[in-house]
């Protein structure tokens, strides 16, 4: 039985001309994280209230755990979906202790048990009569985590639980609020628009974009093998060019030049595709047969990205790079690529 | 999803007709913005919006109804004369105290005058003078018997003359803007002046140019609560024995012609709504945004050798606006109280105005939250709409609200007229946009996300309300309470024209006391008051 199953599901917010969400359809298995990664205004977080129940959906339905909670002729209002939330900003009860955020809405006999629980699962023994603003900000989306899981939900939902944090603590707070989710065995569904968020702490991303999914799949899968140019495009930085299938079914050909490609998605030889090549892919190679003029440079402390502007024989054709950082380079440098098959993908067209 | 939402407000109006026309059923999902609110809520809602707007609709119709022949006969007689002298007042009053309000406001921020902080306190102090109050001790001192002529065998001017009253009404009207002023100005971005300064401007022409401009929404929002004050001003204006359409209005209730003062009513509504629409105009098509940018104090300005200047005259305006009425009353509650002021009758007259009031604080407050709720958590047209029927009594003066509940109680409801429900209602309908403002605020602090944590957590919305938004908002209701609590003990109109027979309250024995010259016997509930008015004056002063 899956966690979570939305059947296209159309929410439209009154006066606007696109839906915030269309026609989503979506499942998550249980035990699972999944994140809804897009730009801001994509719809993912309308997506998350409605699993919630702070939004009506106008079309289509939602199950949890196997029972619809909105759907025709039925609604079921927040309280009594068993859904855990975090928000954004916490929104812990400034009134209120930790011990006492923990053990809202709990029944009197299982109360202590669980906020000892719940204290030692997030590891935040000790604090219990501290009160929200006494508590750093990893500290207090801790509380916001244990407060959701106390009533142990069928699903756990963080609406862009990283971005009230800074750089250092975000990295060990993803680590910890993934293990935290796997370790209490509860499903959870993550919203944000910050890619690294997104691949470090899921089991799968759905890609959003103006309120349709773009594609679903596994980290791995959504960043070497994007389906479409906007998932090529949004999910790190990718080179988009025109070609045609080769002849063995296995490469690409276009303006500069073949290029071996892993993941063709099977389409025949001749067919007219796009394709999307990550940074990664092209390797400095004095030998290569892609050769140009480095026109931008940034550097970035482990890699220098930079565009290549490659010569070809139909113009000149700009190439997103990645060269590792002890390579000296400036604007105006001639270098030569390489490709290497792992991070092409074909997008149809 | 909020951008979003504001990004569509453009056709929204255009999207509302359409829904309603292609498909009935929905039309309340979409008015409400896909988020109705629950039956219990609105009912309340719904219902004390009416109950607050019934009234003045009352008068309203009366009015209108008040027959061609009564009107001509008005217009012809008493409107022009009551015209010229309500409005020749309230644009003399709303001047002065702007010019008060506005100099006080820059002297006490942006310059380097000593002791600035306590200036700023005595300077706002006397907002907690009822101006009736503060008249009768304008009336010990200047007036034809007063302290001046028994001392020096002639007044320098009469007290009972336009100038008199303006003079008076401005000085405890001028904390209004004072107090937007100073506020707006704390806040200032100054960087808008350092470009100006770099941009060549004096200091004169940057104040000229960019301060003042910048200034300009809290001078409106200042002027048009002394403008309302003026108009709906009863207690000074009839001490001072001057005409204008409360005291008129009041009069014709006196001799029982109540179609007429309908009548009058109805003109002092249009003008209340003439100056609420010119407010309106000049600021809507100029909006200023300013970005709050990093905080910075800026530096004092040097007066030079216009200190001297500065102080005497906050100086004066302090004498005249806190410390004179202030000793004047000390003096006359001691020679009063050594006299037995302080009798049972008094106890009896002050308890009277703690139960009123009190009891108009709680309904307020109680009546108040579900019109917030609703404004706040379904913010929609609808609850924009009842919020607006409730605050419909803000406005307008007591008298049109006793005149108003005089009509419904006296052809619907007979049995309760002459009781205290009757008066402790108008209390309610006239102060309850009072309550509504201090919890409004108090919940507009208080994330929604709260409400979502809670209803996440398995509370069904009224539990929502009662346990997490109830307590997070009591210093509003609290503060809404004590705001109405005084406003009421202060109301003067409504209160002589509706209390039942024998239950005089502290306001009507100081006017009535007053108006008898029994000015020692006045005096010591006047101080009274003033004691209780300084209750929520820390409220009041956050407000702005």
């Amino acid at each position: 039985m899956k966690a979570i199953t939305l059947k296209n599901v159309k929410k439209e917010y009154p006066g606007c001309s696109v839906p915030a969400v269309d026609n989503l359809s979506l499942e998550v298995a249980e035990g699972e994280i999944l994140t809804l990664l897009g730009p801001s205004g994509c719809g993912k977080t309308t997506t998350l209230r409605l699993i919630a129940g702070f939004e009506r959906p106008d079309q289509g339905s939602i199950a949890l755990a196997g029972r619809i909670v909105t759907g025709p002729g039925r609604w079921i209002p927040p309280e009594k979906r068993k859904v855990g939330m975090v928000f954004q900003d916490y929104a812990l009860l400034p009134h209120l202790t930790v011990g006492e955020n923990i053990a809202l809405g709990l029944k009197k006999e299982t109360r202590g048990r669980k906020v000892m629980e719940m204290t030692a699962l997030v590891n935040l023994q000790g604090l219990e009569n501290r009160y929200p603003h006494e508590l750093s900000g990893g500290q207090q989306q801790r509380v916001a985590l244990a407060r959701a899981l106390a009533h142990n939900p069928v699903v756990v939902l963080l609406d862009e639980p990283f971005s009230n944090l800074d750089t250092d603590l975000r990295n060990y707070m993803r680590r910890e609020v993934a293990k935290i989710i796997k370790a209490a065995g509860t499903t959870a569904v993550f919203v944000t628009h910050d890619l690294k968020d997104a691949l470090a702490v899921s089991d799968r991303v759905a890609v959003i974009k103006d309120g349709r999914l773009e594609q679903v799949g596994s980290p791995v899968d959504i960043y070497r093998h994007p389906e479409t140019e906007f998932v090529a495009t949004f999910v790190g930085k990718s080179t988009i060019l025109d070609g045609v299938i080769g002849p063995d079914g296995l490469s690409v050909k276009t303006a500069i030049g073949t290029i071996p490609c892993a993941h063709t998605h099977n389409h025949r030889p001749g067919r007219q595709v796009k394709v999307s090549i990550r940074p990664d892919s092209f390797e400095l190679d004095p030998a290569g047969d892609i050769w140009g003029t480095i026109k931008e440079t940034i550097y970035g402390g482990n890699e220098i990205e930079a565009v290549l502007e490659a010569r070809t024989t139909n113009g000149p054709v700009d190439l997103q790079v990645h060269i590792h950082p002890e390579e000296y380079i400036r604007e105006g440098t001639e270098l030569r690529f390489h490709v290497l098959p792992e991070f092409v993908a074909v997008i149809d067209l | 999803m909020p951008e979003k939402e504001i990004a569509c407000a453009e056709n929204r109006i255009a999207f509302y007709w359409q829904a309603a026309l292609e498909n009935p059923s929905r039309f309340r999902l979409y008015i409400w913005r896909g988020n109705p609110p629950g039956f219990i809520p609105e009912a309340l809602a719904l219902v004390t919006a009416l109950v607050m707007f019934i009234p003045i609709l009352y008068v309203l119709v009366r009015g209108i109804q008040g027959g061609w022949d009564r009107w001509l006969t008005l217009l012809d007689t008493r409107i022009p004369h009551l015209l010229w002298n309500t409005l020749s007042l309230t644009v003399v009053v709303s001047l002065a105290a702007l010019l008060i309000g506005v100099a006080a406001a820059w002297l006490v921020t942006r310059t380097d005058l000593p002791a600035r902080k306590i200036w700023a306190w005595l300077l706002a102090l006397p907002l907690v003078v009822p101006p009736y109050v503060g008249a009768i001790s304008y009336i010990i001192v200047f007036g034809p018997q007063g302290l001046v002529r028994n001392l020096a065998g002639e007044t320098p001017f009469d007290i009972y003359s336009f100038g008199g009253v303006a003079a008076v009404l401005t000085l405890f009207t001028y904390p209004y803007v004072f107090l937007i002023t100073s506020a707006a100005l704390k806040r200032f971005n100054l960087n808008y002046e350092e470009a100006g300064r770099m941009a060549g401007l004096n200091h004169l022409q940057v104040f000229r140019k960019i301060t003042l401009p910048l200034l300009r929404p809290a001078m409106g929002a200042g002027v048009l609560l002394v403008s309302l004050y003026t108009l709906s001003d009863f207690g000074l204006v009839s001490m001072l024995r001057y005409t204008t359409f409360t005291t008129a209005i009041y009069f014709q209730m006196g001799s029982f012609d109540r179609l007429s003062a309908a009548v009058l009513s109805v003109v002092l509504i249009l003008i209340t709504l003439v100056i609420l629409w010119l407010e309106y105009r000049t600021r809507g098509r100029q909006k200023f945004v300013q970005d709050a940018g990093t905080f910075r104090k800026p530096l004092p300005f040097s007066l030079g050798r216009w200190r001297l200047a500065g102080l005497l005259g906050l100086g004066t305006v302090v004498a005249a606006a806190l410390a004179l009425p202030l000793s004047v009353l000390a003096y006359w509650s001691y020679y009063g109280i050594a006299r037995g002021a302080l009798d049972g009758r008094f106890l009896e007259y002050t308890s009277h105005s703690l139960l009123t009031a009190g009891a108009a604080a709680f309904f307020c407050a109680v009546l108040a939250l579900p019109l917030v709720y609703l404004k706040s958590r379904h913010p929609s047209p609808v609850s924009s709409f009842y919020e607006k029927l409730a605050m419909a009594g803000y406005a307008l003066p007591g008298v049109i609200i006793a005149l108003g509940m005089v009509f419904i109680f006296n052809s619907y409801i007979p049995a309760l007229y002459g009781t205290a429900v009757v008066l402790v209602m108008a209390y309610t309908i006239r102060f309850l946009p009072q309550a509504m403002q201090a919890e409004g605020a108090s919940l507009n602090q208080v994330s929604p996300r709260l409400d979502e944590a809670g209803r996440s957590l398995g509370y069904p919305p009224w539990q929502v309300i009662s346990r997490i938004i109830l307590p997070l908002i009591r210093p509003g209701i609290l503060a809404g309470m004590a705001l109405v609590f005084v406003s009421a003990v202060k109301e003067l109109p409504a209160t002589l024209l509706l209390r039942p027979p024998g239950m005089d309250t502290l306001a009507v024995r100081i006017w009535i006391e007053a108006s008898e010259g029994f000015y020692d016997m006045a005096a010591p509930a006047s101080l009274l008051i003033i004691i209780v008015s300084a209750i929520p004056l820390k409220w009041l002063i956050n407000r702005f």
